[in-house]
């Protein structure tokens, strides 16, 4: 065993299924770092107890096993009992580059903690599906996040779009990667459109309002078009 | 406005006529069977996309489509055939027929001009 190159340790490792990773965990000393990276590349929080759970039981040092962290995903916390739990576990997640957000309650103080830098600077990957909060909480975010790159909102909730308003300039980072803007989501077209973001990947519901706007202003530098519902 | 179908363009949000100039692949996601007069609408507004090289329709009940070719595919063949005569990629343009059911052939009649301009239409299947 000691004789086997790294490089074949870590390649039989990622061929592992996830539920093996514990195990795979326990082989050697050198088998122990790449499976608790595989194991914590991506993460679910399904309730509030396990955002806890994660809060007490896993050491928050940031060069330690959560930097394994790459996508975490929150679903179905419909409140927070800490408002500032989401910012403290973003925040102690120094690698994330992707972020899911399914049915779930993102408080009001979060595009702040973004903006201020302190939450976010890596993720590229934003997944939006039902976030609770407001329009405008939903574009601050959207706006904050420094080095965004991919969109995907499939629906929002019905009474998060609230009314249609202004919203600041998208400034230098405008062009992202892609967008998908699919079902309930039309006010957030219609505001980033008004934002000025433009995009190389477009996936757009026809109805949504917002669609003409967005193709517009991405005329230059989309290089894929997705209609759907047309 | 400038629109090759006057008699079919939706006035409701009027686009100014776009240039794509990027843009490489389309793909229309059908679901009520012929493309919708938004659909006209928005590629009506797309007066030139010299790069394009595909175009993708998908939709699950391709044998409702009209016969003989009429409706908003008339509208759909000349966009076609107008992008499919400026198109400067290798090989032309092609349009892909998605989710037909196996073994249902491509009517010899469907999108005729567009086929007359060099277009090339393909299935998955």
């Amino acid at each position: 065993m000691n004789s086997l190159p790294q490089e074949l340790i870590d390649a039989t490792i990622d061929r592992l299924p996830r539920p093996s990773l514990l195990s795979s965990s326990l082989v050697a000393k050198r088998w122990r770092q790449r499976s608790q990276q595989r194991a914590l590349e991506r993460i679910k929080f399904l309730s509030k107890a396990q955002v806890n759970r994660w809060c007490t039981d896993f050491p928050q040092d940031p060069e330690g096993i959560i930097s394994y962290v790459r996508v975490a995903r929150f679903q179905e916390i419909f409140s927070w009992d800490d408002p500032a739990l989401f910012g403290h576990v973003l925040k102690s997640l120094c690698s994330l580059t992707g972020l899911c957000v399914s049915w779930t309650k993102i408080p009001i103080e979060l595009p702040g903690q973004i903006s201020r830098g302190e939450i976010g600077k890596g993720i590229t990957v934003l997944h939006l599906h039902y976030a609770f909060c407001t329009l405008a909480t939903t574009m601050s975010i959207i706006l904050s996040f420094p080095n965004l790159e991919v969109l995907y909102i499939p629906d929002s909730e019905d009474g998060s779009e609230g009314p249609l308003q202004s919203y600041p300039a998208a400034s230098q980072r405008a062009l992202l990667d892609s967008l998908k803007l699919w079902g309930n989501s039309g006010g957030i077209g219609k505001a980033l459109a008004e934002s000025g973001f433009m995009f190389r990947r477009l996936s757009l519901d026809v109805g949504l309002l917002g669609v003409e706007q967005l193709v517009t202003l991405s005329c230059e530098t989309v290089m894929e078009l997705e209609l759907n519902g047309v | 406005m400038l629109t090759d179908f006057p008699d079919r363009f939706v006035q409701e949000n009027p686009c100014r006529t776009l240039s794509l100039p990027a843009l490489t692949t389309l793909d229309l996601n059908l679901q009520n069977g012929d493309p919708s007069p938004h659909l006209i609408n928005i590629l009506s507004s797309i007066s030139s996309a010299p790069a394009l090289g595909s175009v993708t329709f998908r939709h699950d009940k391709w044998s409702n489509i009209n016969q003989p070719f009429q409706g908003p595919w008339i509208d759909v063949d000349r966009w076609l055939t107008r992008v499919a005569q400026r198109a400067r990629v290798r090989g032309g343009l092609y349009v892909m027929l998605q989710w037909l059911p196996k073994g249902m052939p491509v009517w010899g009649g469907f999108l005729p001009d567009f086929r007359r301009a060099g277009g090339q239409v393909k299935t998955d299947v």
